[in-house]
C-alpha cells in the first residue's frame, strides 16, 4: 500500500516536471560474473576485491552519471552454464559492463553471450572488459566491438621471456614446452615455437596434458630429462605448475622454468627454495612500482596487490578514464557511448602507460619479466622468496600484431 | 652461470624408459591405494558409498599442517588420523545412523553434502589458498639415483606408508578376531547380533578406521602434494576410480587396481602414441596426420584419462570389478 503511495507520487512529480535529484539519475552497474565458489575461488574472489576497490574510489569522488556506481557479484560457480545464467540474471538486472576473468573457457561463454545479446537489443547493449582470460581467440576469431582485454597474451609472456632470458644468459639453446591441453596451452605452445628464431634456440619436444588431473608429474619430468632442455617454458598454473616444478626439483634435474603464472598466491611457499631462480613475465610486479599503489591497496582491502588484482586495478581504472570523457547529464547510460571513450582512454601507472588498442580491442600493457630471488623489496606467501624485476617491457614493444581473424563490426 | 657438459640427444633408452616408469607408477599407485583403502573399507563392511571420502584425506592434511607448524611433523603424522578417525566416528553415530533406515540413497546424499560443508570449512578457515606445508628439511633428500636422476627418498617413505597400511588391513581383517566379527557383522548382521555381537559399535568402528586412514593418507601425501581446498575435489573421482575398478569392497583388489593405474598412467605419458601412429603400420599414417584431429592426439596428452578408459573396460568386462564378489 505504502509503496503504491510512493510510486504515485513519484509519477505525480515527474509529470509535473520536477528537476530530477541526484538520486533518480540512472546508476551505472557493473557486474562482476566470477567463480566465486568452487575450485578456482581463489582467483575469483582476487578480480572481485579488486575491482570493488577501484570502484570505490570512483565513488567517493562523486562515481558516475550523478549516482554512485553499482557493483553487484554473480558466482558462476567455476563453469560456463554458470557464467550463462548469471548473465541472463545480471542483464535482468540491467548490468550495463560485465567483468569477468578466471578462465579462458568461462570468457569464451561469456564474450558469446554479450555479442549475441548486443545484436539482439540494439540500443540497450552490454559491453565485457575481461580482466584475465588469455586465449588469443577472444581478440582474434570471437573478436567483437563491446569486448576489451586488460591483460596480456601468449605471444606478450613467451616473448618477454625468450628476449629478458637471452639477454641473462639463462635462456640456453634447447628449450623444452609443457602446456595444457585447451586454448591457453596451445596459445603458449605455438608462441614458444614461434620465438625459436629470435631467441636462437631449439624447441626439443613439446607435450601437452590436461588441465589439473594429474597428481603426479614425475612421468612428465622423466620424460624431460630425456629431451635434456636448457629451458622449460610452461603456461601451466595453479597445481599444474607447482607438481611440475617440484617433481622436477626433487628429481635433482637441473632446467630453467620460465613460467607465467608462478606468481599465483601459496605457489612461492608451497614450492620452497625449488623455485628460486626461475623466470616469470606477468603483467606487473609490486618491486618495479613505487610505494603509493601498493600501501593504498593494503590500506583499502588488508592486503598488498597480488597476482590479478593489479591488471583488475588498471583495467577498472581505465574505465573510469573513459567515463569521465562521456557525459549523460544523468540521463540514460549509452554504453556503446562508454565503449568508443574505452578505445581511446589511457592511464598512467608507476610501470608504464595503459591503453586500449582499437583494432582488436587488446590492452597494451607493460610486461614484467622477473625471477624468483632470495630477500627481495617485498618477499611473498610469508617466506625471504619473492620476485626480482629482470626486465620491464614497455607496452608498445610487448604487443604483438593485430591477428588477421578479428573482424570487428563498429556501431556507426 | 651453470654450464652442463653437453650429453648427446639421449632418445629415450628402453631399459631407463622402462625402469623409471615403472617406479614413477608403482609409487602413485601405492598413494592412490593408501586413500582408497579407507573407502573401500568402509563400502565392503557398510556397504555406505562414502562421497565425504575424499574429504578425510584432506582434513588429514590440514590438521597434520596445523600440528607441523606448531609442534612437529611426527607428532602431526601421528594425531591427524588419530582426529579424523574420531569425527569419522562421530558422523557414523549422529548422521550416518540416523538416515541409515532410510536406505543407500539418502547416506548417499548426507556424504556428499558433508564433502561440500568440509570444503567451505577448510576455506573459512584456512583460505582459498594453497597452505604450505612441507615436509621437514632433513626428509628432503635422494633415498637414491638411477641414471642420474634422484629418486626422492618422500616418495619411498609414501609408498612404504600404503604398504604398511595394506599389511595391517589385511592381517586385522583375516587374521584376528575383531576381523572375524566384522566380517560377520557385515555378512549376516542379525545373526552377529543374536550371538552378542554389538553390530552398530562394530560399523561405529568400521568407519572410524576407514576415516583415519584417509586421515593418515593425507598427513603423508599433503607434504608432497599442495595442500589445498581442491585436494579433495582433486583426487576424489580417481579414487572412485580406484574402488570400482577393484572390484566394490575388494581390499585386494584396490590394491591391484590402484598399481594399475598408477603403471598406465605413468607409461601413457612416457609413449607418444596416435592412432596416425598406429594406421602408419598399414600405410594409412600420412594421411591420418594429413586429416589430425583425434588421429594425431598423442596418448601423453590424455595420460590423466587412462584411469577412466580402464574403468570403462572393466565394467564392460567385469561388471563387480576385478576382485569384485558379484560376478
Amino acid at each position: 500500500m505504502r509503496g503504491k503511495s510512493l510510486g504515485l507520487a513519484m509519477g505525480v512529480a515527474m509529470a509535473l516536471g520536477w528537476p530530477a535529484g541526484a538520486g533518480h539519475a540512472e546508476a551505472l552497474k557493473i557486474g562482476i560474473i566470477e567463480s566465486l565458489s568452487g575450485a578456482q575461488t581463489s582467483t575469483g574472489r582476487l578480480f572481485a576485491t579488486a575491482a570493488q576497490y577501484v570502484v570505490n574510489d570512483i565513488n567517493k569522488n562523486g562515481g558516475f552519471n550523478g549516482a554512485p556506481i553499482e557493483i553487484i557479484e554473480y558466482d558462476n560457480a567455476g563453469g560456463t552454464t554458470g557464467a550463462a545464467d548469471k548473465f541472463k540474471q545480471a542483464v535482468a538486472d540491467g548490468v550495463h559492463v560485465v567483468l569477468q576473468g578466471a578462465s579462458s573457457a568461462i570468457a569464451g561463454q561469456v564474450t558469446e553471450d554479450v555479442r549475441k545479446h548486443n545484436i539482439r537489443n540494439p540500443g540497450n547493449e552490454v559491453m565485457f572488459i575481461n580482466l584475465g582470460a588469455e586465449a588469443l581467440e577472444l581478440t582474434g576469431d570471437k573478436c567483437h566491438f563491446y569486448h576489451f582485454r586488460f591483460t596480456t597474451t601468449a605471444p606478450m609472456r613467451v616473448n618477454a621471456l625468450v628476449n629478458a632470458m637471452k639477454k641473462a644468459g639463462d635462456l640456453g639453446k634447447r628449450v623444452y614446452a609443457i602446456n595444457q591441453n585447451y586454448s591457453w596451452g596451445r596459445d603458449m605452445e605455438d608462441a614458444t615455437k614461434a620465438a625459436a628464431k629470435t631467441g636462437g634456440y631449439e624447441v626439443v619436444e613439446t607435450v601437452l596434458h590436461e588441465v589439473n588431473k594429474i597428481q603426479d608429474f614425475a612421468p612428465f619430468v622423466a620424460k624431460i630429462k630425456t629431451a635434456n632442455p636448457d629451458t622449460v617454458i610452461t603456461g601451466n598454473w595453479s597445481n599444474d605448475l607447482l607438481l611440475l616444478m617440484k617433481a622436477t626439483g626433487d628429481a635433482g634435474l637441473k632446467v630453467r622454468f620460465a613460467t607465467t603464472f608462478l606468481d599465483q598466491v601459496g605457489n612461492i611457499a608451497n614450492g620452497g627454495q625449488t623455485v628460486l631462480g626461475h623466470y616469470i613475465a606477468h603483467p606487473y610486479n609490486i618491486e618495479a612500482d613505487d610505494k603509493g599503489f601498493p600501501e593504498a591497496y593494503k590500506a583499502a582491502t588488508g592486503h598488498l596487490p597480488v597476482y590479478i588484482e593489479p591488471q583488475t586495478v588498471n583495467a577498472i581504472r581505465t574505465l573510469g578514464k573513459a567515463l569521465k570523457g562521456v557525459d549523460f547529464k544523468g540521463g540514460e547510460v549509452s554504453v556503446t557511448e562508454i565503449a568508443k571513450a574505452l578505445e581511446k582512454a589511457s592511464i598512467e601507472t608507476a610501470i608504464g602507460p595503459v591503453s586500449v588498442r582499437a583494432e582488436d580491442h587488446q590492452a597494451i600493457l607493460p610486461v614484467v619479466v622477473s625471477k624468483v630471488v632470495e630477500n627481495p623489496k617485498y618477499p611473498v606467501d610469508g617466506t625471504k622468496l619473492g620476485f626480482g624485476v629482470v626486465e620491464t617491457i614497455p607496452g608498445p614493444k610487448a604487443i604483438y600484431p593485430v591477428q588477421g581473424s578479428c573482424k570487428m563490426d563498429r556501431p556507426s | 652461470m651453470h654450464r652442463r657438459p653437453r650429453i648427446p640427444r639421449a632418445k629415450a633408452q628402453p631399459m631407463e624408459f622402462l625402469i623409471i616408469s615403472a617406479l614413477n607408477g608403482v609409487i602413485y599407485g601405492l598413494l592412490l591405494f593408501m586413500v582408497s583403502s579407507g573407502l573401500t573399507l568402509i563400502f565392503g563392511m557398510m556397504g555406505v558409498l562414502n562421497f565425504a571420502h575424499a574429504s578425510f584425506y584432506m582434513l588429514g592434511a590440514y590438521i597434520a599442517y596445523t600440528i607441523a607448524t606448531t609442534v612437529d611433523f611426527w607428532l602431526g603424522l601421528l594425531v591427524a588420523p588419530i582426529l579424523v578417525g574420531l569425527l569419522g566416528i562421530f558422523i557414523e553415530r549422529y548422521l550416518l545412523r540416523r538416515v541409515h533406515s532410510h536406505g543407500h540413497a539418502h547416506e548417499l546424499l548426507l556424504t556428499f553434502g558433508l564433502a561440500f560443508i568440509f570444503e567451505e570449512l577448510i576455506k573459512l578457515f584456512y583460505g582459498d589458498f594453497p597452505v604450505n606445508y612441507a615436509m621437514p628439511d632433513y626428509l628432503r633428500f635422494a633415498g637414491f639415483t638411477i641414471y642420474g636422476t634422484d629418486y626422492p627418498f618422500y616418495r619411498l617413505f609414501i609408498g612404504f606408508v600404503a604398504v604398511a597400511m595394506f599389511i595391517t588391513l589385511y592381517l586385522l581383517l583375516s587374521r584376528t578376531r575383531a576381523g572375524l566379527v566384522v566380517r560377520a557383522a557385515e555378512r549376516l548382521p542379525a545373526i552377529a547380533e543374536s550371538l552378542g555381537h554389538n553390530v552398530p559399535f562394530v560399523f561405529m568402528g568400521v568407519f572410524g578406521t576407514g576415516a583415519a586412514f584417509a586421515g593418515l593418507a593425507g598427513a603423508v601425501a599433503g607434504a608432497f602434494f599442495p595442500t589445498n581446498p581442491n585436494m579433495a575435489l582433486e583426487l576424489g573421482v580417481i579414487v572412485f576410480v580406484v574402488v570400482v575398478v577393484g572390484g566394490l569392497g575388494s581390499l585386494e583388489g584396490s590394491l591391484v587396481a590402484s598399481l594399475l593405474i598408477g603403471l598406465f598412467s605413468s607409461f601413457a605419458v612416457g609413449l607418444d602414441w596416435s592412432l596416425a601412429g598406429l594406421l602408419s603400420w598399414v600405410g594409412l599414417g600420412d594421411w591420418a596426420r594429413s586429416v589430425g584431429g583425434v588421429f594425431t592426439l598423442t596418448l601423453s596428452s590424455i595420460s590423466g584419462t587412462v584411469p577412466f578408459l580402464l574403468m570403462l573396460i572393466v565394467l564392460l568386462v567385469r561388471p563387480a570389478g576385478l576382485m569384485g564378489e558379484r560376478n
